[in-house]
């Protein structure tokens, strides 16, 4: 393997899409803050507001590399994550043949979609904790669990500075919730391809 | 030389005419024979049986008339079936099924009568001696003033109010009991124990904690009975043991350092196991009330303890078991025997703390309330944390990612007062429950900390009266149209199903029982 490949490698391009007060703004930056504070690792931040903001359409792209990033803009993501229909349908079609998909369970409904993807009740868990607003910070953790683009150390570390003062220990509480249930699914994928989905004997 | 003490209990008629014939001949009976006359092998119930071994008996030879040839009739198939089930006890119990033995003989077999005796003799000199070692009654002290009035006010019964709210909460009145919990605290502080009433009353009481629940004064008065038990206890007092007794006895006997039980031979095979985990899974008594109720009840309260396992297998959790576990002592405790309480306590605490392991996992009510609270509060400190299933499971099954299949019954369910109300845990068996997707679910109308209990605990005072009261708590489950009656504890589906049994109203009460970790095992799946 030739070491342009190795760093193309290990590239990941990222895209979070939602509606405006998701938070969505939010989750990016603390992937890309991970990933260069936390893990040592380049990484760029580019924000998109549709022209109808503030309830409208919006996203995050996240771009991060073990080499210099020279491009800011995401071409065709390693992972998207779709928080609104309308996000969905915008980006899906740009989503890598390999690339993992992460949706909001409620809020998205993927129709006939052919490919694998992960979802998550996210904004139903932040209510269950008390905040709707913590639906970002579900995703995220879901995201670090499942797709483990960063590190968790890492991420927690970016969530805590990054969340209003006096909501860390909450909000830490909302990764975690979102972290357990990506391992979760795992192991539930993992069990149902080894045919044990229910209890043994 | 001969310190071998084998019991032959020894039927009256036919048997006991061979026997005759072996002393009046001068046969060399094995001198560690102690023979005991009685009227019939049928006779000799389980709880029997097992007193020999719990004073220390190496063997015990159960020798009757052949099938058939029984006077009353039915006294061998009786002794078969107790034998039967005895035996298997002392498998688990680590003292080997073949330290008792049944045979029959008739009058003229003296011959081959001394012949099995020799044999059983040499069989159990081969198996040693019995490692349960008898825990002679202290000698019984003088029931001082002092005692008495100082468990009145360790328990600030003195602050009672006379108000009758407990009386008028007590499931045992309400069944129609001249009982009355005010009374019984009125007469103790004046300083009477013995009348026969009061005997009566203090083993009656089913330690629910109901009243203690409405008290305005906070009388903990479960707590107080307890203390009350042991103080009539120290002084030999009749206990009221349901059962024969047969329960005390055998945890009494797991108080010998000795036995080394073999409690979980049973388990199926493909429950996974790694003794090196950091979870301990404790299992309670289940096994030995299968085994004791097969006959008459026949029900399945292992299922808890499986299923419990396959649960946790589910979600990868492979616990280390105690091979050698005893009972938590919760049953002793509660009635009365206080000092082989904390020697079970501390056996058990010292063999789980020998593990190393960082958390104990019990499914068991009473063992979760013993091993949380009262071996810390009898100073036997156990330096690990101690988990109820119930919360174990909740934690992982939110975690997400498993669902539940329909299940087409509609359900209710019966409180276990140790943790619904002992450790105000009723909202725990609950979240779970509400989990699951049944046809319907509705609650009865005592429920949470106000539930009724299912009749009976510690295996004491169970009479006319517990039975009026399970009639009453089953008509209530039956109100609310359910046909599926969840229960979380081992000892709620005991009682309730002897309930069942009832000759004149068995059919009406009659309603399928299923523990919780049954229901979710059966449905719980990966999504
Ligand atoms: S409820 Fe409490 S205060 Fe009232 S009579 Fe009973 S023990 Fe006394
Ligand atoms: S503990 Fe239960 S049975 Fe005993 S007196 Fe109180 S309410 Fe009655
Ligand atoms: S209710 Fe039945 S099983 Fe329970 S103690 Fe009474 S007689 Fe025994």
């Amino acid at each position: 393997m030739t070491d342009k490949q190795k760093k193309k490698k290990a590239k990941k391009e990222v895209i979070i899409t939602g509606f405006g007060g998701q938070g969505i703004i939010m989750a990016g930056r603390i992937i890309g803050m991970s990933a260069a504070l936390g893990d040592h690792m380049h990484s760029v931040f580019t924000q998109s507001y549709g022209p109808e903001s503030r309830g409208g359409a919006c996203s995050a792209q996240v771009i991060i590399s073990d080499a210099q990033i020279h491009y800011p803009y995401v071409m065709r993501p390693d992972i998207l994550i779709c928080m609104s229909q309308g996000g969905y349908d915008k980006f899906i079609s740009e989503i890598k043949q390999e690339g993992i998909l992460l949706i909001e369970r409620d809020l998205v409904r993927p129709g006939a979609l052919k490919r694998n993807f992960f979802s998550i009740p996210a904004t139903r868990m932040a209510e269950d904790l008390g905040r709707k607003m913590m639906a970002n910070i579900i995703m995220v953790g879901f995201c670090v669990s499942v797709t483990k683009v960063i590190s968790k150390d890492a991420a927690l570390d970016s969530v805590a500075k990054s969340v209003p003062k006096g909501t860390e220990e909450v909000n830490i509480r909302a990764f975690n919730k979102g972290y357990d249930y990506g391992l979760a699914i795992l192991k539930g994928r993992g069990k149902k391809a080894a045919g044990q989905t229910g209890v043994t004997g | 030389m001969n310190n071998y003490n084998v019991i032959l209990m020894l039927c009256n008629w036919g048997a006991h005419s061979a026997y005759q014939t072996l002393q009046d001949t001068g046969a060399e009976i094995p001198p560690e024979i102690s023979m005991v006359r009685i009227p019939c092998t049928g006779r000799i119930s389980k709880s029997l049986l097992f007193k020999a071994f719990e004073m220390g008996a190496d063997g015990v030879a159960l020798v009757g008339c052949e099938p058939g040839t029984c006077r009353y009739g039915s006294g061998t198939a009786a002794a078969i079936e107790n034998t039967g089930d005895m035996r298997e006890i002392l498998d688990l119990l680590g003292l080997g099924k073949d330290r008792l033995r049944l045979a029959t003989f008739l009058p003229d077999d003296s011959e081959p009568l001394l012949q099995f005796l020799k044999d059983f003799c040499s069989e159990i000199r081969a198996l040693g001696k019995s490692p349960v070692k008898h825990v002679k009654a202290a000698k019984p002290e003088p029931a001082t003033k002092k005692a008495l009035s100082d468990i009145v006010s360790s328990h600030d019964v003195f602050a009672c109010q006379d108000c009758g709210k407990c009386t008028s909460a007590c499931p045992l009145t309400l069944a129609g009991k001249q009982f009355s919990p005010r009374a019984l605290a009125g007469s103790i502080i004046a300083g009477d124990i013995d009348s026969p009433e009061v005997q009566d009353d203090i083993w009656a009481c089913l330690t629910c904690g109901l009243c203690y629940d409405r008290c305005p004064s906070a009388v903990n008065f479960p707590e107080f009975i307890r203390d009350l038990r042991h103080f009539s206890k120290q002084r030999n007092l009749d206990g009221h043991e349901a059962h024969g007794g047969f329960f005390q006895s055998l945890m009494r006997a797991m108080t010998s350092s000795g036995l080394k039980a073999r409690r979980w031979d049973w388990l199926p095979d493909n429950i996974r196991i790694d003794n090196e985990s950091k979870i301990l899974f404790f299992g309670g008594c289940a096994p030995y009330f299968d085994i004791f109720f097969r006959s008459h009840l026949g029900v399945e309260t292992c299922n808890i303890i499986t299923d419990s396992l396959r649960l946790l297998n589910f979600f990868d959790i492979r616990p280390a078991l105690l091979q050698d576990e005893r009972c938590c002592g919760h049953d002793l405790l509660w009635s009365g025997d206080k000092d082989n309480f904390l020697k079970l306590a501390r056996l058990n605490v010292d063999l789980i703390h020998s593990l190393g392991v960082e958390e104990v996992v019990t499914a068991c009510p009473e063992c979760y309330r013993t091993l949380v609270h009262d071996y810390n509060e009898y100073g036997v400190k156990l330096n690990c944390k101690v988990t109820h299933i119930y919360d174990l499971l909740e934690t992982e099954i939110d975690k997400g990612a498993v669902d539940f299949k329909k299940i087409d019954k509609k359900l209710t369910f019966q409180d276990p007062c140790r943790l619904s109300r002992f450790e105000q845990r009723e909202d725990l068996p609950r979240m779970l429950l509400k989990r699951l997707k049944p046809g319907g679910f509705q609650e009865m109308s005592d429920k949470g900390s106000a539930a009724i209990c299912c009749g009976n605990s510690a295996w004491t005072g169970c009479d006319s009266f517990s039975k009026a009261l399970q009639v009453k708590r089953l008509r209530q489950a039956k109100e609310t149209g359910s046909n599926l009656l969840v229960t979380a504890c081992p000892k709620c589906q005991i009682h309730l199903q002897c309930a069942m049994e009832d000759p004149f109203l068995g059919e009406e009460l009659k309603m399928e029982m299923m523990d919780l970790t049954g229901l979710l095992a059966k449905t719980i799946y990966w999504e």
